[in-house]
């Protein structure tokens, strides 16, 4: 997509004192993307969000939209429209008047505004009699169209959404997320959508940028972000999963060696595909997701196994997870899917095992 | 508790007359029997500073005929009414400066205008008197940097009860102001902006009509406690065009006329309390003018 990128971001430092909010930030979104920003609270996402917005200006670095820069640029005159945390709807304007207040402010005829807010009011699928009520009139649900709508009513190239579902409760989330994923397809406009809702990330985005202490550490598909994380930190954030210490002897341009204590092969190689990035010879994590990994009544039925006992059971309804304890201490959580038939018991020992096409190598510490 | 398990409310109920009975005592008590009284003291009349027991129509029938109890009235009133508007126009920078930009200062600011807010009126009238004399500080000051005033004061004229009434009275609007304004999100000033509006729109779309409470509140203590100054158009006004407030002290105190008093109370009460009503009125039915 490197010939229609709406939106450069080029090497962002920002520091708020001896803060340093961004260390470095890049990151190029196409047009039409839908992308999501992930991190814990304080990884600088939001921060990131306002240098789009035009609310904070970086200490050095260049924010571009459409090839053209936008430093020093307002927050108005940028073809971008945030939605805000807390919605920030105006108390004291009747809904139509909320939607409608962008094109009141670029002094748009009555007439025009009256027509483009029916036309929101529909895309949003509200009622038509919520115009004249006040937001505060409305249901939490409700609101979010309309924050939503005001934002889209003046066509912005990038819609901004600073974790706009983080208040609502899960039924009205899961409803207002497919209505956001509905939305990006139907009006073609670039989102960036920050979150610290992994689920919601994974569903909605397609492509994920996480980020940490004001870095981006990884960005990526959502699978990739799943199935190939970077190190440690994203693997860990991103889903539960299993991170087994390996010491790797010896990496080729092909294959790595490795030497796995406790699993049955002691010794495998791996694939250069399935290696992260930089990683060299020393210790190491092997990553297996628990959904991949098999109850084996038998020894032979994988590629890696590990004899364990299990200790927990949890179940989730349409899956199961166990937690399983083996040799050397290796802790291991496996999700099967529910049945009405239970596999195992706590305190059953048995064999675990995974396709080594599957795991994944890590670096054993998220590099600096 | 009937049996639809509603708790009764009827005057009949004996045990909710009697919870309400020292509020009922106090209001009565404290509030509408003096009130009665100041009504009944303006149907009597006096001889020689004394008090006599009738039931007579002199005093009102003299405050109708005299044109000067309306002047003053009428006086009191538009200086009060610009008392409020010059209150609110300083007030208003200045709450705006303290809630966004001077956050640094917020709170040494605030204790300023709250010591200055505390010291005693008096204090601070005869204060600004002694500042404003021709020979005072002010003066001294003007001649300082090459104004010379040749002795001429502002002080014994209008514009120095007007100083002092704001002086005195701004403090409620800058609370007021501020504490509207300081509870405004963030967020939807962030909003406005990001919707194209510039500063000054800003304000006008979101920010005024958001601490509208504010000043309206601030308008209506200042517009009745001004509309009560004595203090101030007696020190520094020198007491040459007379106020309300102070026109019913000097009949009370000085012509110990007391059903003239009482009468001259009761009209600027029942006016203050109209022209407050109606701003309230006004004000509500255009707040509630979006709402539905």
């Amino acid at each position: 997509m490197a010939e229609n990128r709406l939106l450069e971001l080029t090497d962002i430092r920002k520091s708020y004192g001896a803060y340093q909010a961004l260390k470095g930030v890049s990151l190029s979104v196409g047009s039409g993307e839908f992308i999501a920003l992930v991190g814990p609270s304080g990884c600088g996402k939001t921060t990131l969000l306002k240098h789009i917005a035009g609310f904070e200006d970086p200490d050095s670095g260049s924010v571009a939209i459409d090839g053209k820069s936008m430093l020093g640029v307002p927050p108005a005159q940028r073809p971008t429209r945030i939605v805000f945390q807390k919605l920030a709807l105006f108390p004291h304007m009747t809904v139509a008047e909320n939607i409608g207040f962008p094109l009141k402010i670029a002094k748009a005829d009555p007439a025009e505004i009256a027509r483009k807010v029916d036309q929101m009011i529909a895309l949003m699928q509200l009622k038509p009699e919520y115009l004249r009520r006040l937001p505060r009139q409305l249901s939490g649900g409700e609101q979010q169209r309309v924050a939503l709508a005001r934002s889209m009513i003046s066509e912005p190239k990038l819609l901004l959404l600073d974790e706009p579902l983080s208040a609502l409760d899960v039924k009205l989330k899961k409803a207002l997320q497919a209505e956001l994923k509905r939305l990006h397809r139907t009006l073609g406009v670039t989102f960036v959508h920050v979150t610290h809702d992994l689920e919601e990330a994974m569903m909605l985005a397609d492509r994920i940028c996480v980020m940490r202490a004001g870095r981006i550490l990884q960005v990526g598909e959502p699978n990739d972000i799943y199935y190939r994380p970077a190190d440690p930190f994203v693997a860990g954030f991103i889903g539960e999963t299993n991170l087994i210490p390996v010491e790797i002897l010896e990496i080729t341009a092909t294959a790595a060696r490795i030497r796995a204590p406790g699993l049955e092969p002691a010794e495998l190689s791996i694939p250069a595909s399935q290696l992260a990035p930089g990683l060299k010879a020393g210790p190491a994590l092997m990553m297996i997701r628990p959904e991949l990994v098999e109850m084996l009544r038998d020894q032979f039925g994988a590629d890696i196994s590990i004899a364990v006992e299990i200790q927990e059971i949890f179940s989730k309804g349409g899956t199961v997870q166990y937690r399983a304890r083996g040799a050397q201490g290796i802790e291991l959580v496996v999700e099967l899917p529910g049945s009405p038939e239970k596999p195992a018991e706590i305190g059953d020992q048995l064999r675990l095992g995974w396709p080594a096409r599957q795991v994944f190598l890590l670096p054993a510490q998220v590099p600096e | 508790m009937n049996e639809d398990g509603a708790i009764p409310r009827t005057w009949r109920d004996p045990a909710l007359l009697l919870k309400a009975l020292p509020t009922i005592l106090l209001q009565v008590g404290g509030f509408m029997a003096p009130l009665v009284l100041t009504l009944l003291l303006t149907f009597q009349t006096t001889k020689s500073f004394q008090l006599q027991w009738t039931w007579d129509l002199a005093t009102w029938a003299n405050i109708f005929s005299r044109p000067h109890y309306w002047t003053t009235l009428g006086h009191t009133l538009v200086m009060a009414g610009l008392c409020v508007a010059l209150c609110l126009a300083i007030a208003m920078p200045v709450s705006y400066a303290l809630a966004t930009r001077l956050q640094a200062w917020q709170n040494h600011v605030k204790v300023l205008i709250t010591f200055a807010f505390l010291t005693d009126t008096t204090l601070k009238t005869f204060g600004w008197a002694m500042f404003l004399d021709s020979n005072g500080v002010a003066n001294y000051l003007l001649g300082g940097i090459g104004i010379d005033t040749g002795g001429a004061s502002i002080l014994f004229t209008d514009w120095a009860t007007m100083l002092g009434m704001v002086y005195n009275l701004l403090a409620f609007a800058i609370f007021t102001i501020y504490l509207s304004l300081e509870s405004i999100d963030r967020s939807l000033i962030l909003a406005a902006y990001d919707a194209g509006a510039g500063k000054f729109r800003t304000f006008w779309e979101v920010t005024l009509p958001l601490c509208r409470p504010g000043i309206s509140a601030g308008a209506v203590l200042i517009f009745l406690l001004a509309v009560g100054v004595f203090l101030e158009p007696k020190v520094l006004g020198g007491g040459k065009s007379p106020m309300s407030a102070e026109l019913i002290r000097q009949t009370f105190e000085t012509r110990v006329n007391w059903p003239q008093g009482a009468a001259l109370t009761l009209i600027l009460m029942l006016v203050s309390v109209l022209i407050v009503l109606a701003f309230t009125r006004i004000y509500s039915t255009r707040a509630m003018r979006g709402a539905l």
